[in-house]
C-alpha cells in the first residue's frame, strides 16, 4: 500500500495523476473529503446534517414558512342557533354562578360579544376560559395536527412549529460551537502555560482545574446561569464553555507535556526564541489534532446541556430553544405527543450529527484517543 | 502505596478547600439575596412605610450575617468550615446539610436504579457486540448505542412518561414520589422511567467503551495463547479478555457513580422528585447560600474521595499496576 503510493508520487512518471499536494486547493479539498466520506460513511453522514443544520439556520428567514413569533388564528364559526341559546342563559341573570359550556369555545355569535361587553360575569367568566375571543370572533390554533398549511402542527400558543424547529436550529449552532470555543479557547490557554511552565504554575492550574472537575458540572452551570437576571444565549454559551474548560485544559497539558520534549522545542530554545514565541510558533501548531478534536466532540454535549436547561425553564427566556419546546410539548399532555415527538427528534439528529462527525475525525487525527470518550459530559 | 493513598489524601484536601472558596464566591456574587427573594413578599412587611421595611430588611440580613463585607463573611466561613459547621439554612434555621441528608434516600434510589439499567444492558452487550465483530447484531447495537448517546436523555424520559399515559400502561405516582422500601411497586412505576431513560444512555457509553476495549484485548498474544491451549470460550472472554478490558470500563462507570450523589436536576424536576438536585436548584433559585455551599463541598468531597478509591481499584484488577 505504502509502496505503491510512493510510485504514484514519483515525478516525471507518465500517465499516472500528479500528486495532489501539486493541485488547486479546492480540488485537494474536495479529494480529500471525498476520501474522508468513503473512509468513514458515518462520519460523512455526519458532515452532512451538520451541513443541514447550518443550511436551516442560515436561511431560516427563507425555510421556515412562517414567522416563529406569530400565533395562528382563524375565524371561529357562527353560532347555531342550539348554541346561541346556550350560551345567553350562560350571563342572563346576573350573579349566578356561570356554567360554560364547550360552544362558547368553539363558535363566534357577534350579538353575544355585545352582551359580553356590558355584562361583567359573562366577560370575566369568558375571558377566564377562553383568553381574548369572545371580542374578536377568532379562535387561536392551539397544538393543532400536522396539515398542509402547519406541516408539523402547532404549538401551546399557536405559532407554527415548523417554523419553530428551524429557527430553534440558530440557537443549538450559536451554543454548541460557542461553548466549544471558549472551552478550547481557555482550556488551551490553560493548558499549554500550565505544561510549558510546569513546577508551581502548573501544580496551581492543575488543583484549579481538579477543584472544577470536583464541583458538579450541572450544579455548576446552574449556579452560573443564576449570576445574571435572564442569561442571554450568548451568556449562556460562555457559560457552558466555562463548565468544559476543564476537559481541555486536561488533554491539552498532556499533550503539550509530550510535545516539550521534542527536539524543534529544544531548537527553537536553543537560537534564542523567547516562551511566548515557542508556544505560539512551535507548541500549538503541533498540538492541533487533539484541539480540533476535542472541541467537535464537545459541540452535541453542550447543545444538550442547553438544552436540558431551557427544559427546565433556565435558559434564554426569549430565543427559540429546542429544550424549552420539548417541555412545552410535555405540557401538551399525552393526548398530543406529536410536539414532543418532532422537537426532540430534531434535537437527536443535530447531536447525533456532531457526534458522528466528531468520532471521525478523532479516529484519523488522534487515533490514540478511539473509544475513550474525550468529550465534555454534563 | 501506603505512602500513595496518603499523598493523594492530601492533594484532595487543597482541591476541596479550592471548591469551597469557588462556591462561596459563586453565590456570593448572585443578584439579589435570601432576604429579597423570599421576605419583600412577605405581608407583614408589604404594608409597612417604605423606611420601615428597609430596617426590617437590613435586620434580617444583620441576623443571618448577610451584612458583613464579602471578605470577612469568606474568613468567617472558612473558619465555620475547618471545625465542619456548613452553619444554618436561612429558610428555616434548620443545619444547612438537612435537606441534603432528607434528598438523598430519593437520589441514591434514583441513581442506583439508573447505574443497574446502565450496567445490565451495557456490559452483556458490550461483550456480545466484541466477539460477534461485524456480526448484524452488532451493527444493530452500535447503531442502537450512537442513537442513545445522542438523544436528550429529558427527552427521552419526557416520551416514555407520555406513551406510558397516553396508553394507560401504568399509573405514574407523581405526586406521592413512594422510596422502594416503602411502597416498591408504586415506586418502580416512578422511578423506572427516569432510570430507563437516563440508564441506556450511560449504558451506551459504557457498551462502547467496552466493546473497544475487549477488541484491543481480544487481538492480544496472551488471548491466542489461552486459545491455543484448548480454554473454553467463556473462560477467555471473562478470565482473559474481560477482565483486562474492564480498567477503563470501571473509571466510567466509578465517574457515573460518582456523580449520582449530585442527583440529577432535570429528571428530579421533571418527576417531581425531591432529591439532592431538586433541593438544590430550589436552594439556588430562593439565595439560601449556606445550603447551595454545603450541598457542593459535600458533594465535591464525595467526587474526589470516589475517584481515589476508583485509582485503589485499578490494582485489584490488574496486578501490573504499580503505585508510586
Amino acid at each position: 500500500m505504502a509502496q505503491q503510493q510512493s510510485a504514484i508520487d514519483l515525478p516525471g512518471s507518465t500517465g499516472i495523476p500528479r500528486s495532489l499536494s501539486d493541485r488547486p486547493f479546492m480540488v485537494r479539498l474536495l479529494v480529500h473529503s471525498g476520501r474522508f466520506m468513503v473512509s468513514k460513511p458515518l462520519g460523512g453522514f455526519g458532515v452532512i446534517v451538520i451541513a443541514l443544520v447550518v443550511f436551516a439556520a442560515l436561511s431560516a428567514d427563507l425555510i421556515s414558512r412562517y414567522d416563529p413569533t406569530e400565533s395562528f388564528v382563524v375565524d371561529k364559526p357562527a353560532c347555531t342557533a342550539e348554541q346561541v341559546k346556550q350560551i345567553a342563559v350562560v350571563g342572563d341573570p346576573p350573579g349566578r354562578t356561570i356554567e360554560t359550556h364547550p360552544p362558547i369555545d368553539v363558535c363566534f355569535d357577534p350579538v353575544l360579544a355585545e352582551i359580553a361587553q356590558d355584562e361583567p360575569l359573562l366577560r370575566l367568566e369568558l375571558t377566564t376560559k377562553s383568553p381574548d375571543r369572545i371580542q374578536t370572533g377568532k379562535r387561536t390554533l392551539i397544538s393543532e395536527s400536522p396539515s398542509a398549511d402547519h406541516w408539523l402542527g402547532t404549538d401551546l400558543s399557536g405559532r407554527d412549529l415548523w417554523s419553530r424547529i428551524i429557527y430553534g436550529s440558530q440557537l443549538a449552532l450559536v451554543i454548541g460551537l460557542g461553548a466549544s470555543l471558549v472551552a478550547v479557547v481557555f482550556g488551551t490557554l490553560l493548558g499549554i502555560v500550565s505544561a510549558y511552565f510546569g513546577g508551581s504554575i502548573d501544580m496551581v492550574v492543575q488543583r484549579l482545574m481538579d477543584s472544577f472537575q470536583a464541583f458538579p458540572p450541572f450544579i455548576l452551570l446552574l449556579l452560573l446561569t443564576q449570576t445574571v437576571d435572564n442569561p442571554s444565549k450568548w451568556l449562556l454559551a460562555v457559560f457552558l464553555g466555562i463548565v468544559g474548560v476543564a476537559l481541555v485544559t486536561r488533554i491539552v497539558r498532556s499533550a503539550v507535556l509530550a510535545a516539550r520534549q521534542e527536539v524543534y522545542v529544544l531548537a527553537a530554545r536553543t537560537i534564542g526564541a523567547h516562551d511566548v514565541r515557542i508556544m505560539l510558533r512551535h507548541i500549538l501548531p503541533n498540538i492541533f489534532s487533539p484541539i480540533i478534536v476535542v472541541f467537535t466532540s464537545s459541540i452535541g454535549a453542550y447543545i444538550l446541556a442547553e438544552a436540558g436547561l431551557a427544559f427546565i425553564g433556565l435558559g434564554d427566556p426569549v430565543a427559540i430553544s429546542w429544550g424549552k419546546m420539548v417541555e412545552e410539548g410535555r405540557r401538551l399532555g399525552p393526548t398530543k405527543p406529536l410536539m414532543a415527538l418532532f422537537v426532540g427528534s430534531a434535537l437527536t439528529v443535530t447531536v447525533l450529527g456532531f457526534n458522528l462527525a466528531g468520532d471521525a475525525l478523532r479516529d484519523v487525527l488522534d487515533p490514540r484517543l478511539r473509544g475513550r470518550g474525550g468529550r465534555a459530559g454534563f | 502505596m501506603q505512602k500513595y493513598i496518603i499523598r493523594r489524601v492530601l492533594i484532595n484536601i487543597p482541591v476541596i478547600l479550592l471548591v469551597a472558596t469557588l462556591v462561596f464566591f459563586a453565590t456570593s456574587v448572585l443578584p439579589g439575596d435570601y432576604v429579597l427573594q423570599r421576605l419583600t413578599s412577605n405581608d407583614s412587611i408589604e404594608n409597612s412605610t417604605p423606611a420601615q421595611r428597609e430596617k426590617h430588611l437590613a435586620d434580617v440580613r444583620a441576623d443571618l450575617g448577610l451584612d458583613d463585607p464579602v471578605v470577612i463573611r469568606y474568613f468567617k466561613y472558612m473558619g465555620n468550615l475547618a471545625r465542619l459547621d456548613f452553619g444554618n439554612s436561612f429558610a428555616n434555621g434548620d443545619p444547612a446539610l438537612t435537606p441534603f441528608r432528607d434528598g438523598i434516600p430519593y437520589t441514591a434510589q434514583l441513581g442506583l436504579m439508573t447505574l443497574f439499567v446502565a450496567i445490565v444492558t451495557s456490559i452483556p452487550i458490550g461483550i456480545l457486540s466484541a466477539i460477534r465483530q461485524d456480526s448484524w447484531p452488532d451493527y444493530v447495537l452500535r447503531v442502537f448505542s450512537i442513537l442513545a448517546l445522542a438523544m436528550p436523555n429529558f427527552w427521552v424520559a419526557t416520551m416514555l412518561l407520555l406513551y406510558i399515559v397516553r396508553w394507560s400502561l401504568w399509573e405514574v405516582p407523581i405526586t406521592t414520589h413512594p422510596l422502594l422500601w416503602e411502597d416498591p411497586l408504586a415506586s418502580i412505576r416512578l422511578f423506572g422511567i427516569p432510570a430507563v431513560a437516563g440508564g441506556i444512555a450511560s449504558g451506551a457509553g459504557i457498551m462502547r467503551l467496552l466493546r473497544s476495549q475487549m477488541l484491543e484485548v481480544l487481538r492480544q498474544d496472551y488471548i491466542r495463547t489461552a486459545w491455543a491451549k484448548g480454554m473454553r470460550e467463556r473462560v477467555v472472554i471473562t478470565r482473559h479478555a474481560l477482565k483486562n478490558a474492564m480498567i477503563p470500563v470501571i473509571t466510567s462507570i466509578g465517574l457515573t457513580t460518582a456523580a449520582i450523589i449530585g442527583g440529577n436536576v432535570v429528571f428530579e424536576s421533571l418527576f417531581n422528585i425531591p432529591g439532592v438536585g431538586f433541593k438544590i436548584l430550589d436552594a439556588i433559585r430562593a439565595r439560601d447560600i449556606a445550603v447551595v455551599q454545603s450541598f457542593v463541598i459535600v458533594i465535591a468531597t464525595f467526587i474526589v474521595f470516589v475517584n481515589l478509591g476508583i485509582d485503589l481499584l485499578y490494582g485489584l484488577f490488574d496486578p501490573r499496576i504499580q503505585y508510586s
